[in-house]
């Protein structure tokens, strides 16, 4: 049973016309399907978005897709319909999500009953990314071939190099590449295979340098919110992180950012801030949202509390911030490949620089200072272990080598909303408020 | 204190399960260097040709997980979140290095809190791929040769081809042992019993590999001779899931009327079925081994021909299990949070009843405290089986 949810203000008017892009995405997807265009089912954060449009494959975001369920919470059916056929509810519930939902459509030949805003269209193949990111890249297409048999499935082997104490990740770094390259070829020559059609290597090129150029605008924007007060804050970069994720090597993405850049620019010469008094500035830390309380955010607002930076779907750096130097490497998917290594390696010189530091530590040092923090914030997903397993290590590991910070780990989940306990939830933001007033206190 | 030669037999055996790591912690004390490692995908190869001896991290299902919620979150596979918890409580105290190899996103995702906390002389993540095309066994044979120069270093000297070799043979023979030892499961009833199985086997990968080939090799030739013949019971399961590292949940099974006579499980017939070739360069006949030959949820293979094809390509060596150890029933054992296991469940659970052998999935948390729910869903699947 459906749910509906109060909607979260938000603090730019380009994180409001999120909604109906997304809308129109998944609206797009069930329309190639209709005309019969490639569709595949893809994740975010998967390094090849330049290929699949190059290639004009429709991608079908299937974790946006669980997160849409979650968010209009609208997902238990799916997760229940998933439970029923024996996978355990403790696993990704993005992916039992989706898989729940393809084997009900799969059974019935047609969409499920109401589904959120017109379904999941059946792919004509799935891309996965076997990565060292997280293990249902590579089991949830696989298991969704249970109910769809006849649609392949491709797997990107996509991994970067450890942080090691005994040697430097450079000693690494090019047979990594190679891999990525080699990997990124072939998935070339699967979509090729699938499709019947060429790769246009003229126009990936051009996508990988729009990519770049997108990168670096994020990257740029992401920083005006540094400004005191701040302009937007997390809950409105859980919009935001669409044009990121999903809509990578568009014209459309790229578009969305000169505009946010300017909406930012015009508030913090205005000296407008996400809310008019602000007091207490936050990082949210680590972990995915939970995407059926995102009005959290606003309760956060309501007690003076800000979030001008964020860990998560930060998926960029500055590519000219890069120690090479990607305008110089014209093969397209060995550009892709060395942007890829970079930003997952991007904080590993600076950790090496602080005695018992970690990149992902040192990452947030740097935003506590460069964004004023007084306090860190995480969501701890128990559905999900790539974003969610070293975040107390993490907040332990800062408090020892940096300052004593405050810190709070919400809990809960991504989509399954049994998880979720609204009055608990906000007790403990309350609690944490206090903490903050109480430092805020002592200090002056 | 007096030094303790190796043990032999079912005494030795019970003796090292009882007291996991006592035979590292007399090695230790007699200046030997000790390699702690989670999982069947630590090429123990390597760290055996470097003079180090491996030892096998597990976990303890009696000892209720505390120490580790404070850096670990509970979201973790509670095998792992168990090993981690009994480290820093000292039980591991001998350990002068960590090896993680990237299996799942428990391990992988871990590691730096292994790492960090544990704060031990060493430690490597070894980052093998998940696909097992061309080009990730060529990636995966550059980690085991970044893998190799690292602990080279920390060893003290090179880790020559020619101690590579060597290495590989001594563990090619002791997979060899263990397959002659599941030769006298075969017979019905079986010549000797899961639980005495399961123990021999984590006895096995908590001492040196030259011991373990004694301690196999005196284990099978004790079955042979002895006069107690086990008991004639109706039931023979297969016991299918990820890492068990104790007898309690094949125990259970055997002390309600079945007999488990097979099993594809760590440490198990996952691991000791198959062998490494002999190449020349030793990496190659290595990353082809772990990378292609163990057959685990965590690996994705490629698909070749139809989706029936495809689970034959994937489980094809549980039916085959199946077929040779007489197999009337089979129990999936899965930890909660596992996900390269947990996403398989439809799928394997399908291909074995489609060769017509019931199947009992259970998913469970690594702990004492779930014993009796456990038992009365094996008790029900005995009846099952015992009225078709």
């Amino acid at each position: 049973m459906t749910e509906e949810k109060k909607k979260r203000r938000t603090a730019t008017e380009a994180a409001a016309k999120i909604g109906p892009m997304v809308k129109a995405m998944i609206a797009s997807v069930l329309q190639a399907r209709d005309e019969g265009k490639p569709i595949a089912y893809t994740f975010i954060c998967c390094c090849y978005d330049e290929i699949i449009r190059a290639m004009d494959i429709v991608p079908h975001w299937v974790e946006n897709y669980a997160g849409i369920c979650g968010a209009k919470r609208d997902a238990q059916r799916f997760l229940e319909r998933a439970e029923s056929e024996s996978f355990s509810r403790s696993l990704c519930t993005y992916a039992l999500c989706g898989l729940g939902f393809d084997a009900w459509r799969e059974g019935l030949g047609e969409m499920p009953p109401d589904a959120p805003w017109g379904g999941q269209a059946r792919p004509d193949m799935m891309l996965g990314s076997g990565q060292i990111l997280c293990d249902p890249r590579n089991k949830w297409y696989q298991a969704a071939q249970q109910y769809m048999p006849d649609v392949p499935v491709y797997n990107v082997g996509l991994p970067w190099p450890p942080y090691e104490n005994d040697y430097d990740y450079r000693e690494v770094q090019d047979y990594y590449v190679e891999y990525i390259v080699e990997e990124l070829k072939g998935l070339v020559a699967f979509l090729e295979k699938h499709t019947g059609k060429k790769m246009d290597w003229n126009r990936l090129s051009e996508l990988v340098d729009l990519t770049d150029r997108t990168w670096n605008l994020i990257w740029e924007t992401y920083e005006l919110r540094r400004a005191v007060p701040c302009p937007m804050g997390t809950g409105d970069a859980m919009n935001t992180m669409v044009p990121i994720v999903f809509m990578m090597a568009t014209q459309q993405a790229y578009d969305f950012f000169k505009e946010l850049n300017e909406e930012l620019r015009h508030k913090i010469a205005n000296k407008e801030g996400e809310i008019p008094d602000e007091k207490y500035r936050l990082i949210w830390g680590g972990g995915l949202p939970s995407w059926f309380a995102l009005t959290d955010f606003n309760y956060f607002n309501s007690k003076g509390a800000v979030f001008p930076v964020e860990t998560t779907y930060r998926m960029v750096e500055a590519v000219y911030n890069f120690d090479v130097d990607l305008s110089k490497i014209s093969d397209p998917l060995e550009h892709i490949a060395w942007r890829w290594l970079k930003y997952w390696t991007y904080w590993y010189d600076k950790a090496r620089k602080r005695p018992g530091s970690h990149p992902d530590v040192e990452r947030l040092i740097q935003y506590i200072e460069d964004y004023k923090i007084d306090g860190v914030v995480m969501h701890e997903a128990f559905s999900c272990r790539t974003w969610h397993v070293g975040l107390i290590w993490q907040l332990n590991r800062l408090k020892k080598i940096y300052r004593d910070i405050p810190s709070l780990i919400l809990e809960s989940d991504i989509v399954d909303i049994s998880s979720y306990n609204e009055a608990d939830t906000r007790a403990r933001i309350d609690a944490f408020i206090d903490t903050l007033e109480a430092v805020k206190s002592k200090e002056r | 204190m007096a030094e303790k030669d190796a043990g032999k037999g079912l005494a030795a055996v019970e003796e090292y399960y009882q007291d996991y790591g006592s035979r590292i912690r007399e090695l230790k004390r007699r200046g030997k260097r000790i390699m702690g490692y989670l999982c069947a995908f630590t090429p123990v190869e390597i760290i055996t040709a470097a003079g180090l001896v491996p030892f096998r991290i597990k976990g303890d299902v009696n000892e209720p997980i505390t120490k580790a919620d404070a850096e670990m979150e509970t979201i973790v596979c509670p095998l792992v979140r168990s090993c981690f918890d009994v480290s820093l409580k000292g039980k591991y105290e001998f350990l002068d290095g960590i090896v993680i190899p990237h299996a799942c996103d428990s391990m992988c995702r871990t590691y730096d809190v292994w790492k960090y906390t544990l704060d031990l002389p060493y430690s490597h993540l070894i980052n093998m791929p998940h696909g097992t095309d061309d080009s990730s066994l060529e990636f995966y044979k550059a980690e085991l040769d970044t893998f190799r120069r690292s602990l080279s270093r920390f060893a003290g000297g090179e880790i020559s081809d020619q101690s590579l070799t060597q290495a590989i043979s001594l563990y090619n023979e002791n997979r060899a042992k263990v397959r002659e030892l599941y030769e006298l499961r075969k017979t019905n009833p079986p010549l000797i019993s899961g639980t005495e199985v399961t123990k021999l086997l984590i006895a096995a990968v908590s001492i040196p590999a030259e011991e373990a080939a004694e301690l196999i090799d005196s284990v099978i030739e004790e079955i042979k001779q002895r006069d107690r013949v086990l008991a004639a019971k109706s039931t023979r399961l297969m016991v299918v899931g990820a890492q068990v590292d104790n007898v309690a949940f094949i125990d259970l099974i055997e002390n309600s009327g079945a007999w488990v006579v097979a099993d594809d499980l760590c440490p198990g017939a996952r691991e000791f079925f198959s062998d490494i070739a002999v190449t020349p360069d030793p990496i190659d006949g290595i990353a082809e081994r772990y990378l292609r030959k163990i057959y685990c949820g965590r690996t994705f293979r490629e698909r070749r021909g139809g989706y029936q094809e495809y689970l034959e390509q994937r489980f094809g060596h549980i039916g085959r299990f199946i077929r040779d150890f007489k197999v009337d029933g089979v129990v999936l054992y899965i930890y909660k949070y596992c996900d390269p296991f947990g996403f398989e469940v439809p799928a394997v659970k399908s291909y074995i009843e489609s060769k017509g052998t019931p199947v009992l999935y259970l998913e469970d948390e690594y702990s004492m405290s779930t014993i009796g729910r456990l038992r009365t869903r094996i008790q029900a699947f005995l009846e099952l089986l015992s009225s078709k």
